[in-house]
């Protein structure tokens, strides 16, 4: 992969498309590593702290290499446009919040609404292309306190990823990591069969 | 029948394209207006096909937007898509005929010229060779440093296309116009980018134009026509900002002359 692909390039490779929620992460993202005067991630170096699941998230991932699977990336589940990254090196953390209505335009609005139909005409095909270039140019250069609150706040105290060993379930037989398993009747059951009725459930 | 789903046909498959609509009221323009049950309300330009009021399915198909037999344009293309050639690599090009970055199907040529300009200033003529309407031309692999090249075609129409390539890096000296008699010469040579904007300028015999409309579109576009229009400023300049990937083409047109800029990108 190319090393100097720039930010929005790296979101969008790894996204898939654009959309303004992806945008409105690459502005997150970039203006966090101003702040912080950090590059992408390398180690587990910095981490984001993240209060919704939406398109942007993705950008944070791409750009500030705080993944899902390197466990830098965690996820509350608030359905807040909150996002609070921070660098172990540095020990510095900044807290960035969108403006509340900041995203919202006429052609956002319309944008959405187009968004939801399942069939578009051609017109209204034309309609959105013309629209996500509207919005594209309307969130990557809006002026960040335009678009979002931030601050500086103390580290947030979040442990390191931590890998444990893992058992065999004892209904599925498939592998599962200790501190996710149950103790049960038939022994050290995984959450699949505990929660779902499990893959070999009626075995 | 109380209501019905609509149904798009899109060539020859029909999606759902709205459900339980109550009301249809044709418009002028040939548009359709419906609204569901639901309180949903959209208006598209079709026309009903078909009426299965039993089933309760109508069938509606797109009225396509006529656009004015459009003036053909002329444009060169990259065959590379990383935006660069590096040293020693086959520059090759290829110059088509269409219209919005479209090529035409039918058409023929009438003895186009290619000539290529390096880095000082040297004009020489390009070879060019013809395979399905695509005009190839090979530079070979000697080229360096920041070519422009630029075709014509000279028959009712004057027609003209630029294009400025870059072979190796570093590259970021100011360009000289070429001097067509009418031009778009990029202001800024350094490499643009998707999300950033662009800015290009309008010369008809050497000297800017103001208020004069410059199209530009890209490969990518959904749209019949140019999905972009602007207009030049006191200083014959217009700005763009890029929104899609790839190259992009801009277009001025005057009186019977059509000349063309291509944007090469690779992001
Ligand atoms: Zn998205
Ligand atoms: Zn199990």
């Amino acid at each position: 992969m190319c090393k100097n692909m720039p930010p929005l390039e790296l979101a969008i490779q790894f996204h898939g498309h654009v959309c303004p929620g992806l945008l409105f992460g690459v502005r997150v993202a970039e203006f966090a590593q101003q702040k912080l005067g950090v590059d992408a991630d390398n180690d587990e170096e910095l981490l984001a702290i993240v209060e919704n699941d939406s398109c942007a998230v993705d950008a944070i991932q791409a750009i500030l290499g705080c993944t899902f699977g390197k466990g830098n990336l965690i996820f509350r589940d608030y359905g807040k446009q909150v996002y609070t990254i921070a660098s172990r090196e540095s020990g510095r953390a900044i807290r960035i919040a969108q403006i509340f209505g900041s995203m919202d335009s006429t052609e956002s609005k319309r944008f959405r609404q187009l968004k939801s139909l399942t069939c578009l005409s051609p017109q209204e095909e034309n309609e959105l292309e013309e629209l996500l270039s509207v919005l594209f140019e309307q969130i990557m250069s809006k002026p960040v306190n335009e678009l979002f609150k931030w601050k500086e706040i103390e580290m947030p105290g979040v442990e390191k990823a931590v890998i444990l060993p893992s058992i065999e379930c004892q209904i599925c037989g498939e592998g599962v990591m200790q501190s996710r398993a149950s103790t049960t009747n038939r022994g050290l059951v995984c959450p699949t069969c505990r929660l779902e009725g499990g893959v070999n459930y009626n075995v | 029948m109380c209501e019905a789903n609509v149904y798009l046909n899109k060539g020859g498959q029909e999606e759902l394209f709205m459900e339980k609509v109550d009301r249809i009221i044709p418009g002028e323009d040939q548009t359709l207006f419906m609204e569901s049950i639901f309180g949903e309300r959209r208006r598209v330009k079709a026309r009903i096909t078909e009426m299965e009021l039993v089933h309760h399915r109508i069938i509606i198909e797109e009225i396509r937007e006529d656009i004015a037999e459009p003036t053909l344009e002329i444009w060169l293309e990259p065959e590379t898509d990383h935006g660069h050639f590096h040293e020693g690599e086959e520059v090759e090009l290829k110059l088509l005929r269409g219209y919005n970055m479209k090529p035409a199907n039918e058409g023929e040529w009438n003895s186009p010229q290619v000539w290529v300009i390096n880095h000082n200033g040297t004009r020489k003529q390009a070879d060019l060779h013809f395979h399905d309407l695509i005009g190839h031309i090979h530079l070979g692999s000697e080229t360096d440093g920041l070519l422009q090249v630029y075709a014509s075609e000279m028959g009712q129409q004057e027609l003209y296309a630029k294009l400025l390539i870059e072979v190796g890096h570093r590259h970021h000296h100011s360009l000289e116009p070429i001097g067509l008699p009418l031009e778009i010469v990029p202001c800024d040579n350094s490499h643009a980018r998707m999300g950033e904007s662009f800015q290009v300028q309008v010369l008809k015999a050497g000297k800017p134009v103001a208020g004069k409309e410059v199209q530009a579109t890209f490969a990518s576009t959904n749209n019949r026509n140019y999905p972009h229009v602007m207009t030049t400023d006191e200083e014959g300049k217009a700005r763009l900002f890029l929104t899609a990937r790839g190259n992009y083409l801009f277009t001025v047109r005057d009186d019977n002359i059509t000349s063309t800029f291509t944007l090469i990108k690779s992001f």
